[in-house]
Formats: structure tokens, sequence, C-alpha cells
């Protein structure tokens, strides 16, 4: 009973951002909006896990089956509907001690299971193409035992990766090969026997259950088996139609200002948040699920709204299979609410896009894109240019004729800063603080005794002036950063050439396109999907995926980077469309 | 308007962050510059490309002698020596002592001294012994009318170097004097590129070179910068002068 190397094996084939334990989550949540208790509904969140794909059997809507407590019951996942009707035998069998009763019903239930068990596993392993993966492993130790294998580090490194990761794979398809033939041996063993031992029995359940486990495991990391599923991403997000809230008020905003320098600093966050726009909702909602899952989250280019919160923005996020995870993702999430910017606080809806490439590095892409496909066109903010103006941000767009796939890109990390005054309620005497931000980020702030610098006008200015200089200059030299982020036109038209290249490839990949020449024009046009989420903040309290129908009341914590059940849930039915369609062709 | 993370109101500071870490990105260069020397501006970027597009196909400007007048942190002559052959040279001036400083340590950095000769001078003085012997001229020059100085971004107008900004009272002073030292600096076929300010500078300027030196230029042309303004006049030295036309010779050198 191998349990314990199964485990091991389960984990290593499958990432350990999703499937290993939870992280807890930080309760704090400065910035997001001040909401009754977070009503996390437990029973109903792991309940997308609940969504058994039947790989053979005609696709049934996902339902929630409340009755099953764990995420992986052995009896979701491995029995037909005619099981689903008496989960509790099947709950207290895996559950109670060998002295139980076996009757004939139960045995009869148990090899039902065992059957169907071991159906799945024979799908896995055909559907894994064993041969292949066994040919897969013959390629890369030829490789491996190549002379020059180390002259290139990178590719050295990959290309053992590659082969753990098949020799893993294979490992696994063998054992649950063994495991399901032992769990056939007892259901037949006692058939011959014609007598009913309860202790075998016993162990052909939890083999059974542990099988199950098992593939679900390996039915997930075999939906993040795309190509680029492994390679980290890049997220852009665009303010969509309604953008900020469309009919402002001003003079409520107006009164915003003045409402920020009264009301006490946590209200005060509240109220900010509500002005950022739901594209910038969106942006912390990636970054904090991309620091939940340990990857490394940049924020490389951002540009601001007109009022409030941003136009666009892209992050990349390095890490293994945030590109897999993450390109369910991709389409329009909607958002309602009610409006910090309409005086009459009408509900309103805001739409904003997310797009999901991988993080490819450049030599990785074999892709060659002939110049005259490519419309290159940048862009800088209005105005005369040139020697009037410094430090503006610029922006190169380059569009891929044939196809029309265009892509964006600014490369403007600038470090900004702010300052203000507290009042002396606040601190017991007038102080000044000086921030310094890259983008949005605070990187370094500082607190100053109003009288080391208090006079008037112009003169106060300039020791502020100062000030900024001084702590730029400090946290310079001790992050020991010596340049500011490019922001060159080359740079920007090569990063956006690169993007685009990541994105063609992506939906060459979706269209099972073998070149880009093959790339169809229509789908293209729909790249951001329809809307695949919405969140709603009133009347009610919503967040529900239109795909898998998955949602919770807990919009607060969704919006803190608390995604992995939807992720799953979207990782699962995906795979489930994708059975349903290989069934349909058959 | 920002709001700090304490929640009461504040404001940006504009500032050239370029001058507090003493750098810029240009290309795919990195420039040191500090006050006194204009922040090399994207725009610029381009007269690289368009050099970069001629001598592809032509070796002897490939190979020849360039010159970038008003220098400044020395980009466009390092962008350009970067992109010439074995043999080709760049001469870079500037009137400021401070300019000629930082665009000769970054020669260095680039390792392009012995490309490269940085002179402290005004426009074409410290060319006179070269003269026509350059097979290009670029330029960056001042062109900002004398008055429009005041309405810049503070950081601009406050913290940059007027003598890199300011062209006199229309912006043309600079452009002018460069436009009439430009036929005799070039051997025939040599090629210039100056920035403007605008659409307005560049139809002037090509106006007043088909006017007033009808024949020494070829091929006078505006070229729009990313942004669609535009933002440059190029041309070559005419091949063949017209010896009918003795005047395109008579050059003021100042």
């Amino acid at each position: 009973m191998a349990e314990t190397t199964i485990e091991g094996l389960a984990q290593t084939l499958t990432s350990d951002h999703l499937l290993g334990p939870v992280h807890s989550c930080p309760t704090r949540s400065p910035t997001i909006l001040v909401s009754p208790k977070p009503r996390i509904s437990r029973t109903r969140s792991p309940l997308s896990l609940q969504y058994p794909p039947k790989p053979t059997s005609s696709l049934s809507p996902p339902r929630p089956l409340l009755g099953f407590s764990t995420p992986f019951s052995p009896s979701s996942r491995s029995t037909s509907t005619v099981l689903l009707a008496t989960p509790e035998s099947q709950l207290s069998l895996g559950d109670s001690p060998e002295t139980r009763e076996w009757d004939m019903q139960d045995f009869y239930l148990l090899r039902k299971d065992v059957e169907t068990t071991s159906k799945r596993v024979e799908e896995v392993r055909a559907s894994s193409g064993l041969e292949q993966l066994e040919e897969e492993v013959r390629r890369l130790e030829t490789a491996a035992a190549d002379d020059s294998f180390w002259d290139d580090r990178s590719r050295a490194q990959q290309i053992l990766m590659a082969l753990n990761d098949v020799k893993d794979k294979i490992k696994l398809l063998t054992e649950i090969k063994t495991q399901v033939e032992d769990a056939e041996t007892i259901v037949n063993l006692t058939e011959e026997m014609d007598s009913i031992d309860g202790a075998l029995l016993q162990e052909a359940v939890s083999l059974v259950k542990e099988l199950n486990k098992v593939l679900d495991r390996f039915e997930l990391t075999q939906l993040l088996s795309g190509p680029y599923d492994k390679e980290g991403a890049v997220l852009y997000i665009t303010a969509g139609a309604g953008g900020t809230d469309a009919q402002l008020d001003s003079v409520i905003r107006a009164n915003l200002v003045d409402l920020y320098a009264l009301c006490p600093v946590q209200q005060s966050h509240a109220l900010h948040s509500y002005l950022q726009d739901w594209a910038d909702m969106l942006l912390r909602m990636y970054v904090r699920w991309g620091e939940k899952q340990r990857y490394k989250t940049k924020v490389v280019e951002m540009s601001s709204g007109e009022e409030a919160g941003i136009k666009s923005a892209t992050v990349e996020i390095e890490g293994r299979y945030a590109y897999g995870y993450l390109s369910g993702e991709k389409g329009t999430h909607r958002i309602v609410r009610q409006s910090p910017f309409n005086a009459k606080g009408l509900r309103q809806t805001s739409f904003s896009g997310v797009e999901i490439m991988p993080l490819l590095p450049d030599e990785s892409m074999a892709v060659e894109i002939p110049e005259e496909d490519l419309d290159i066109s940048f862009s800088r903010a209005g105005g005369k240019g040139g020697q009037n103006v410094n430090k503006v941000e610029t922006a190169v767009r380059i569009t891929h004729i044939p196809t029309g796939v265009t892509v964006r890109c600014t490369v403007a990390i600038i470090y900004t800063c702010s300052y203000g005054l507290f009042p002396a309620e606040n601190c017991g005497g007038d102080q000044l603080f000086v921030e310094v931000y890259q983008t949005r980020e605070l990187v370094e702030g500082r607190t100053f005794n109003i009288r080391d610098v208090k006079s008037s006008g112009t003169k106060r200015q300039g020791q502020i002036w100062m000030l900024w200089y001084n702590l730029l200059e400090v946290f310079l030299s001790v992050h020991n950063i010596i340049l500011l982020k490019e922001r060159t036109q080359l740079a920007n038209k090569t990063k956006a050439l690169s993007r685009l290249k990541a994105k063609l490839l992506v939906i060459a990949e979706e269209q099972r396109a073998k070149e880009i020449k093959q790339i169809r024009g229509d789908a293209v046009k729909a790249e951001w999907g329809q809307q695949i989420r919405n969140y709603i903040f009133h009347p009610y309290k919503l967040v529900k995926d239109v795909r898998t129908g998955l949602e919770t009341s807990d919009v607060v914590s969704v919006l803190d980077g608390e995604l992995d059940p939807f992720i799953k849930a979207y990782l699962k039915y995906k795979y489930s469309m994708a059975m349903a369609t290989a069934v349909g062709i058959k | 308007m920002r709001y700090g993370s304490r929640g009461l109101k504040t404001g940006d500071l504009q500032t050239n962050s370029q001058y507090v870490v003493g750098c810029e990105h240009w290309r795919d260069m990195v420039l040191s510059v500090e006050e006194g020397v204009l922040i090399p501006r994207p725009e610029t970027e381009l007269i690289v490309d368009l050099v970069g597009d001629l001598v592809e196909g032509n070796g002897e400007l490939r190979e020849g002698l360039w010159a970038d007048m008003g220098t400044g942190s020395g980009a466009l002559a390092i962008g350009i020596a970067r992109i010439l052959g074995p043999c080709g040279r760049v001469i870079a001036t500037d009137l400021s002592p401070v300019a000629v400083a930082v665009a000769s340590y970054n020669v260095q950095r680039y390792n392009l001294q012995d490309k490269i000769e940085i002179k402290l001078g005004s426009w074409f003085e410290p060319l006179k012994n070269v003269e026509g012997q350059f097979v290009g001229l670029v330029s960056n020059p001042p062109y900002i009318p004398s008055h429009h100085i005041i309405g810049l971004q503070a950081e601009v107008a406050k913290h940059e170097p007027r003598l890199a900004l300011d062209g006199g009272a229309n912006g043309m002073n600079d452009l002018l004097h460069l436009c009439h030292g430009a036929a005799s600096m070039l051997k025939p076929g040599g090629f210039f590129a100056f920035e403007t300010n605008g659409e307005k500078q560049c139809k002037f300027l090509v106006d007043h070179m088909q006017k007033e030196s009808k024949s020494s230029f070829s091929g006078v042309d505006i070229v729009s910068d990313f942004a669609g303004n535009k933002r440059f006049v190029t041309g070559f030295r005419a091949k063949s002068h017209n010896p009918t036309n003795p005047n395109e010779w008579t050059v003021k050198i100042n």
C-alpha cells in the first residue's frame, strides 16, 4: 500500500499552488470596502471541486452536491448518478471500522466503484499516451547525455525539469494501474470465495478512495498540460465600457476631497477604495492572488485614469503554472455597485477586460513576423513634445495586420512622491510626511516634525523639495538602485513585439493552427470573450462566475485575491467541456 | 491629485527624476545626465533611426565623418557612432562646458572615445578645420521661442538649461544658423537632420532652404515624430552645385 508515495507523486505532479495547503489569508484588508463580517460559505466554495466531469458519460450541468463534506470524496468522483443517491452509505463505509457488517448490497456498490475506477484508470492511461511519454524520456535522456549539455545552463535545466516531469508521470501511471488491479483482485476473490471478508473489502474501499483522489489531482494537472501552462503570465487589464462611473456629480466629487481631510484615517481608506476604478480593483485582486501563490508579481505598466483608478495596467507574474491558472480569467469582468460618484447613489455597472498571455522568454518564441505585417505606431500624450516636456509617458502600439491582433506597451515606471500634513489633532503636533512611490506602491515614507519645515508659501515648498530629494537619494542608494526603468521608444517597441508574439502564439494554440499564418481573424475579434464573472456589491453581495455557476457572497475576500475556488472550478469546467466535445467527436 | 497613504490631501512633486538619479534611458543606452544638460527626449531617438536606415545601404555615409552639434549629453553622437561602420567618426560640439564634460563621460562609458571627438564651442566654430568633409550633420538645437519658456512644465523651465532650450524670439535663431552652415560643411550627397518645435518651424525651414539656397540641397523633407508632430527637417547636400548661382556658397559662419 504505497499511499504516501502516491500522495507524494501527486504533489509533485500537481502544482503546489492550488492544491497545496491553503495559505491562510491575511485578514487585514486596509483599502477594501468596509463591509459586514465576511461570510465565506465554507460549504460552498470547496464545492467547485465537486462538479466532477464524468469522462465518458454525457455532460450534466454542474450542481451542488450538498451531501458531501469533503472535496475529494470518492463517491462523488467515481460513481455515476446511481450512487449519488446513497452517499451516506459510501461515506460510512470509509469511516467506520472493520466491525461493520457487510451485506451484499454494499459489496455490489463497492464492485461498481472498483469497475468505474478501473475504467477511469484505463482512460487516463490511454489518454496520456504512455508510449509517447517513454519515447520522450528516451529523447530527453539522450539530450542530457550529450557532451555539450551543460554549455547552455538554462536549457539544461529546462530539459532536466521536463525529464523529471515525464518520469514522475510515468511512475504515477504505473502505480495507479497496480492499485486498481489490487482492488479488482479483492473483488474477484470475494466473488469466488462466496463469503465476505470485511477487512479485505475495507482495504479495497480505501484503495478506491485514494485512487480517486490521485486521479482527481492528476486530471487537474492534465488540465494544465497546454504548451504554455507552466509558464509565467502577463496580465493586461483595461478599463472597459463604464470605466469611471459615467455620470459624475462634480459637486459630490469636490466634497469628497474635503471629506478626506476630515474623516478619520480608516474611513478615508474606505472612501479611497471606493474612488478607485474597477480596473484598479481588479489589478489589486490579481496582485494579491499572485502574492498568495508566492508568485513574483510586478506591475510593469500602468496608466492612470482621469478621475480615479487606472485606464490600463500590465502585470508580469513569474512562477510555474501562473499562465495555466490564470488563462481562464481572460474575458470581461463586470461590477455592479452604487456609484460613489453619483449623487443619487444609483446602481451602476462597469466592465473591465482582462487579457492573459504567457510570459515567454524571447529566445523561446520561434516566431518570425515579416516587418511588412506589422503596423507600428507610437503615441505620446498630446501637446508639443520634444524639448517642451519631460517625463511624459510614451507608448507603442503594434498591430499584426493579417490578424488584426494588437498590443500596446508603455514602459514608464517612474518614482513619484507625495507629501502632506498631519494636522495637530491626529498626532499631537503638526507633522509633514513625504512618501516615495514606484507606480502606486509605497516604497519609502518618512514623517518630519513640522517645526523643522514650518515656514510659509514658496519657501516651504522649497523645503519640501529638499526633503524629497534627500529621501529619494537615500532610498535609491539604500536599495542600490542606480537607474530608473527604461522608457525609451526602442525598449517599448522591443517589449511590445515580444508581447505580440506571445499573443499570436496563444491564439495559434487555441485555434490549433500550426503557423501564425493559419490564424483565423474571426476568433481573434472576440479575444476578450464575453462577460465571464459578475461582482455585485448592491443590492446584495455576490460574485458569480457565469461559466461555472460558482458563486460566493464574500465579495471582499474575492477582491482580496481569494480566487482559487473560481480558478479550480473553471479548470474543471474547461476539462469537462473538452471531454464532452471529444465524446461528441467519437 | 494623489492621496497619501494616511488619507490626507497631498500633491505630486514634479521634478526631473533623471537629474536626481543622474541618468536617463535613451534608445538602448543609459546616459548620464546632470543639471546643466538637457535630458535627451524620446522624440530625438528617431534621428538615429533615420540615420540608421540611411547608412545601411550607403557605404560612404557609413564610413564617413558625422557631426552632432549641440550634443548635450552626447545622446545623438553616441547613438550614431554605434551604428556607423568601423571607419565612421563623429564630432560632437557643445557650447556648454558642463555638457562637454557629461558627453565625454558618456562617450567613455560606451568606450567610443576613438570614434567620437567632443569639442567645446558654438555650432560650426570648432569644426572650421574640417569644413566640407562631413557626410552627415545632425542636431537638436534649442528651438523654443523665448517667451514660451516661462509657460513650460516647471521641471523643464526651472531645471533644464535655458541654453539648450531657448531658440530666440521665434525659436528659429539656431535652426537658421545651422541651415545656412550645412551646405558648406557637408560633402555633396551628405545628409542632414535637424529637430524642430513642430510644423510651423519645419515649414519655415523648408521654405527658407528652397528660397535662399535653391540648388544646394536636394530631397528636403519633413519627418513626423512618433506622436505625429512634424518634428524633423531632413535633406541632402545637392550632388552637383549650380555654378550660375554663386550665392549658394556664401555661407555666413559666425
